[in-house]
């Protein structure tokens, strides 16, 4: 239904290139005037500035409010306080630290995931639904099977296969979540290729490459941005599951799963140590979602129309 | 119709086959060996090891291991390294519960998804959409293991209540009403907690499909003939826009017997996701080989039940 | 109809859910006449010679019994066996049968020392000379030997037959066709390998074996083995119970024992004891309340093996192993105090009491239920909402337990211990300064008290110290900083321009393996990594899965050093984790630890039955391998045990009659170890005066 919407709009606007503003320019626009988008964007960028500077500064050797990864049994399991705003851990590490210094690996994971199976969705979309017929089929096939593989098993396994290191999670979450976005952009180019100026770009002789970054691309742009922004938080919370079953990042660097997975023990007696990291990853991800729900609001014409 | 069928099961049985060969690939290539009386024990014999190995094929190429455990698998005999009983009965075992399970998770997040969406839906674009899709979002945001870690909690420090596994134990109940609602209890509370991001997509879903079909001219013709705004939104808004909801049924069906590793661990509920989690561990192969078919086989005849459902549910759709 | 679906359903769901939770509030208060234990382990299966886990073994012990059992102070006494005596036969062989008289003869003289040696009778077999001992071993039969000329004597020697397949048969049709050789003892090693003992010369028989294989469709190698001065042959008699019967009802004879050595021995059967009781020759059984066990030679950890529980024959005899799996590893016939009931997978094993149990007229609890949890945390909740009775208590839950006047806790040294092991084939931990110096650098009771939060006690090395073999006198390395840095400089390790220490351009850094999932081990790999910082040298830490961090490392030996734990046994035998023979990939000497006299020492404890020299042995083993420090030896946590205060009592007999009525008490075999006395105080109207 979304895809039928868009694809309206986006033939609208190639009827009448000139007396409107781009599609880009128009969505911004909507976009900046629902609350919820706009709130949200400021928490993501937020959060996008904090995690910058905590990757900048602890390459840099700076920490703050303290070093994460330094143990001081004496100050074990502390409840939050003034001196540890957010509590210590079982190793007496101060919690704000290890979630600072953990949202640079968590965001990381969610924004390079989100690359690579973009990169392989929209790749792969884009040559099945342009150039459609057996090439299509194939791959439209391969895509319905990779979509029955067990997906949390197939990541354990593989997980386990490559070892634990942060890139190589961050590629088989990668590797796994593509296929949405491929079956959307097949979906996508699919109509845009029998459009107008599509027929029009081919008759005048330019090139396929041309036509697809130049001329179907951009017009897709909006979908395909969405799905990423909706990507990022799958990433992040599948990131968080795998940490919880010891799958995840390793120790001692520090991520919101992982915090919780190593606090898991002390719930009972150590709330601070699951609800503030749990915190952190239910607001990001929540911001990503409406902020991703309202670029998909303003991506559509109709909803503005009524 | 029929055609279209028996070309999709083909076509289906191949899949599932290369499938369960490829992750059957990627488990065995994975480092560490099944070795059910731990690696580290000095009462173990390099002979004990061997004649161990040699009993699972273990000794054998892997597509010749493959080839074994599958026609194992189909006559029955597959047995799991760790205890060395049949695999189907391994998986057979868990079934009710991992059924009961999905089962009422499907139930919660469907019906309060529907009303939940259809409640967004006639107030579409007015204040109690927005609280809703944010309440969906909410819901979609949480990570289940943080919520269900937060309910545990929350019950035992102020209640007492027991919540882990299928049934309470020593205790003496009074009658069998009581007996069943503890076993009740036990199921819907990690169910609830499963169902929670179904209900968020769901509603939302529901909430696309209304307001799509609110726009169709039948609406508006039956809006301009005078019925009443009631009848026109639920008879016949209402009807139509669940026929999505009708066909994504089938894609249901790997998800009853699927499990989620992660809440039955925190609910010590014995579902199949855990029993999964286990042979992971353990690199129990052949009961990881079974139920990636069988899971698998099941989310292709979802699909397949789907798209058939699709064209008996909306006339327009030819299957071809 | 579709807006029932609408309010009407999500009500109902509502108030279903509501009216569960009310239920659950209300649930009688009145406790079962059970007991509830939770863990994290599930049984594998419940067959005491496949099964090799604890959780296994824990429930297994309330079904089966063996022969013999440890006691609460971990002695070995009897359980299914009345009593046991051992002796030993030791057979000399000489060049001619008229020399043997005149050896007793000289035996006689010296009668008045018969008593040290434990020497009881001396008869001659045709060119041999039969001694009887009451106590095996080889130092008083080595003495004796001493005293004849040795050109009189003759050695034997062992020749091992490798086959493919059928062992049995093959001695057996080679027994029959044998004619001059002069082979005195064979038995069968495993089902493709039998040996033989020849006197004398072994060539004719090796000419012999070789010949009659020769013959046969069946291929086959002779190996010439050892050479014996004599052949030593200890010799074990139970005396079985005769009041004991099967849960189903059958009487319990010698039958099942021979029939469960049997199975053990069988390849069929996949048994992980199999090497416990290679050393057999023999188990005959005179009458059915009598078996003698007979051993090819000294090993005296062997008693300990007859603590396995034993199968029924009646049940399983012809039976395949397959059939095992799906019927008796999963629904077991014992002779213990609780029948098998139930099991879910999962979720619970349920036992209920055998009233027919040889110790009537216990057990007095009518169910013991072991109920499988999925984490630490979820036993926890578990335990708080009284679902279960008692578990095994993380230690930092320990201290919040502690606060709480409503449970009542048991602490005992568990048996097991943590270590560091440093790979010896490294360059850098070749030093035994170093070693040392490392050892000084940790701060192990800091460790104790915050990783353990104080519930453990510092390793002084390879046995646990509420073993009766431990050696007391072995103190424990101090931390002292300043030590270890002296110790590494004179070892040749100066601080570098970044405050790591270097020796020759090499800069002192290592990487510490563990397995991730036991949150133990990964604190002491961060500790001992902060620790070692201090002194300048720079630690990386690798956390892999179990399956990985066994098959890539440790089987191959490929690491610099690794945090572990040993859990041992109450058995001083610890050659395949010391001896320098057992450092081939997959053993367990993975450290590559090789030292000669603990080799030596390793070898002749197996041989050793005299209580006071294994003590003198084991204390010396002890305190050179601390002193060399192959491990980093950290600690031995105590394990502890929760329960609601007073829920259970203890009625067990006094052995003259009467009962000793106590409160849940600690043994060095831990709490449980009277739990088939254990008692609801509100059932105890049930309980005999």
């Amino acid at each position: 239904m979304t895809t039928t919407a868009s694809t309206a709009s986006s033939a609208e606007v190639a009827d009448l290139p000139l007396l409107l503003e781009s599609p880009g320019r128009r969505m911004w626009r909507r976009f900046l005037k629902n609350p919820v988008g706009v709130t949200s964007s400021i928490v993501i960028v937020l959060f996008f500035t904090v995690a910058l500077v905590m990757g900048i500064c602890s390459m840099l050797g700076i920490y703050f409010p303290y070093n994460p990864n330094t143990t001081e049994l004496t100050q074990k399991l502390l409840p939050p306080s003034a001196a540890h705003w957010l509590g210590t851990d079982n190793l007496g590490r101060d919690v704000l630290s290890r979630l600072l210094n953990g949202s640079y690996i968590s965001l990381t994971v969610g924004f390079v995931a989100v690359a690579v199976s973009l990169f392989i969705g929209v790749t792969v979309g884009a040559i099945s639904g342009y150039f459609g017929g057996w090439i299509d089929n194939i791959i439209m096939r391969v895509v319905d099977a990779i979509l029955c593989f067990p997906s949390f098993f197939l990541i354990l396994t593989a997980v386990a296969l490559l070892g634990p290191n942060i890139m190589n999670i961050i590629v088989v979450i990668g590797l796994v979540s593509w296929t949405g976005t491929a079956r959307l952009v097949r979906a996508e180019f699919l109509t845009l290729r029998e459009t107008e100026y599509v027929r029009a770009a081919k008759a005048l002789g330019i090139r396929t490459p041309g036509i697809i970054f130049r001329h179907i691309l951009p017009n897709a742009a909006a979908p395909i941005i969405v799905t990423a922004v909706v990507g990022i938080p799958d990433a992040i919370l599948t990131e968080a599951g795998l940490s919880f079953l010891g799958f995840g990042v390793q120790p001692p660097q520090a991520t919101w799963g992982n915090i919780i997975s190593d606090g898991k023990t002390y719930l009972l007696d150590a709330w601070w140590l699951i609800v503030f990291p749990g915190m952190a990853i239910f607001i990001a991800a929540l911001a990503f979602y409406l902020a991703g729900d309202a670029l998909r609001q303003a991506a559509e014409s109709r909803s503005e129309r009524k | 119709m029929l055609n279209f069928i028996i070309r999709r099961l083909a076509i289906s049985v191949v899949l599932a086959f290369l499938i369960s060969l490829i992750s059957f690939f990627i488990i065995t290539l994975t480092p560490g060996s099944p070795y059910p009386w731990g690696e580290l024990n000095p009462k173990i014999t390099p002979q004990v090891k061997e004649a161990f190995k040699k009993k699972f094929h273990l000794d054998r190429p892997l597509i010749e291991q493959y080839w074994l455990n599958m026609r194992d698998l189909f006559n029955g005999n597959l047995k799991s390294i760790k205890d060395d009983r049949p695999v189907l009965q391994k998986i057979g075992e868990r079934l009710p519960a991992t059924i009961s399970l999905n089962v009422l998770a499907a139930v919660i997040s469907l019906s309060f998804g529907l009303a939940l969406g259809v409640y967004a839906a006639k107030h579409a674009g007015k204040t109690p959409d927005l609280l809703t899709s944010i309440l969906a979002f909410i819901f979609i945001a949480m990570p289940g293991f943080w919520i269900s870690y937060l309910i545990v909690i929350g019950l035992v420090r102020f209640t007492d209540v027991p919540i882990l596994g299928t049934q309470s134990y020593g205790v003496i109940f009074t009658n069998s009403a009581s007996l069943w609602l503890d076993r009740f209890w036990h199921i819907a509370l990690p169910a609830v907690v499963l169902s929670i991001g179904g209900i968020a997509v769901q509603s939302r879903f529901i909430r696309a499909s209304m307001i799509e079909t609110l726009r169709e001219d039948y609406i508006r013709t039956a809006r301009a003939k005078g019925l009443e705004p009631d009848t026109v939104f639920f008879k016949h808004a209402l009807r139509n826009s669940i026929r999505p909801l009708i066909t994504g049924i089938g894609g249901l069906l790997p998800g009853l017997i699927g499990g989620s590793v992660i809440i039955e661990t925190i609910f010590a509920y014995p579902g199949l996701g855990r029993l999964g989690y286990e042979a992971v561990l353990e690199r129990d192969y052949p009961t990881l080989v079974a139920i990636n078919f069988i899971v698998a086989a099941l989310i292709l005849l979802g699909n397949l039940i789907s798209d058939v459902l699709y064209a008996v549910v909306d006339p327009r759709v030819r299957l071809e | 109809m579709i807006r029932f679906f609408l309010h009407g359903l999500p009500a109902l769901l509502i108030v279903a859910i509501a009216v569960a939770f009310f239920n659950e509030t209300r649930l009688s208060s009145d406790k079962k006449n059970e007991m509830t234990i939770g863990s994290i382990a599930e049984p594998s299966m419940l067959n005491p010679i496949q099964q090799a886990d604890a959780a296994a073994s824990d429930v297994g012990g309330m079904i089966f019994n063996g022969l013999l059992k440890y006691s609460a102070d971990l002695e070995i006494t009897t359980d299914l066996a009345k009593s046991f005596t051992l002796s030993q036969h030791t057979t000399i062989f000489f060049d001619d049968p008229k020399t043997v008289p005149g050896a007793m003869g000289k035996l006689f003289f010296m009668r008045g020392r018969w008593a040290d040696w434990k020497l009881t009778d001396v008869r001659q077999d045709g060119s041999s000379l039969v001694l009887t001992f009451s106590e095996p071993g080889m130092a008083a039969s080595q003495e004796i030997l001493g005293l004849f000329d040795a050109k009189t004597l003759i050695p034997s020697t062992i020749i091992r037959v490798d086959l493919e397949g059928k062992a049995v048969e093959t001695l057996k049709a080679w027994r029959a066709t044998e004619t001059g050789a002069r082979a005195v003892r064979d038995w069968v090693e495993s089902d493709a390998a039998f040996e033989v003992t020849a006197v004398g010369d072994p060539a004719p028989v090796v000419k012999d074996l070789q010949d009659f294989l020769a013959g046969r469709t069946q291929k086959g190698t002779v190996t010439v083995g050892d050479v014996l001065p004599f052949l030593a042959e200890p010799i074990v008699d139970f005396t079985l119970r005769d009041d004991v019967k099967w849960h189903d009802g059958a009487p319990f004879t010698s039958a099942d024992v021979v029939f469960t050595y049997r199975a053990i021995m069988d390849d069929a059967v996949a048994s992980p004891r199999k090497p416990d009781f290679l050393y057999i020759q023999a188990v005959e059984t005179p009458d059915p309340h009598t078996v003698r066990v007979v051993y090819r030679k000294p090993y005296s950890p062997a008693l300990q093996s007859w603590m396995i529980g034993l199968l029924p024959s009646h049940l399983l005899e012809g039976k395949s192993p397959e059939w095992w799996a799906q019927n008796f590893n999963r629904n077991p016939i014992g002779t213990g105090p609780f029948k098998f009931s139930e099991w879910k997978t999962n979720e619970y094993v349920r036992l209920v009491r055998n009233p027919d149990y040889f110790g009537a007229p216990g057990p007095w609890l009518d169910s013991m239920v072991y109920r499988v949890l999925s984490d630490q945390l979820s036993l926890r909740l578990a335990f708080e909402t009284r679902q279960i009775d008692f578990w095994g208590v993380d230690p930092w839950a320990v201290s919040e337990f502690q606060k709480d006047k409503r449970f009542d806790l048991f602490s005992y040294p568990s048996s097991s211990y943590s270590y560091v092991g440093w790979n010896l084939k490294r360059p850098i931990f070749q030093d035994e300064r170093v070693r040392r110096a490392l050892a000084h650098a940790v701060n192990v009771p800091e460790m104790i008290k915050y990783i353990l939060y104080g519930y453990g006690v510092q390793s002084t090395g390879i046995f646990l110290p509420q073993m009766w073999f431990f050696n007391p006198d072995v103190k424990p390395i101090p931390y002292d900083v300043e030590k270890a840095r002296q110790l590494l400089a004179e070892a040749g390790w100066k601080p570098g321009a970044d405050g790591i220490l270097t020796k020759d351009g090499q800069r002192f850094t290592f990487t510490i393996i563990t397995n991730n999932g036991t949150e133990v081990r990964r604190d002491i790999a961060t500790l001992i990594q902060d620790n070692f910082r201090q002194i300048g040298i720079e630690v990386k830490i690798e956390l892999y899965e179990w399956a990985v961090f066994l098959k890539n490392f440790i089987n191959k030996g490929d690491f610099d050093a690794m945090v572990l734990g040993w859990a041992l046994g109450p058995d001083y035998d610890q050659y395949q984790i010391w001896h320098s023979s057992q450092n081939n990939p997959e053993q367990l000497n993975v450290v590559g630890y090789k030292n000669p006299e603990v080799d030596k020492l390793l070898v002749d404890i197996r041989q050793e039955y005299n209580r006071d020299k294994i003590i003198e042995m084991a204390g010396k083993l002890q305190s050179i391998i601390y002193k060399d420090q192959p491990y980093l030896f950290l600690f031995v946590p105590q394990g502890t045990s929760v329960l609601w205060k007073d829920s259970y009592r203890i009625r067990r007999p006094d052995g003259k009659g009467g009962w000793i009525d106590s409160p849940v008490e600690m043994t060095k075999a831990g709490w449980s170890y009277y739990s088939e006395w254990f008692y609801r105080p509100e059932y105890a109207d049930k309980l005999p005066r």
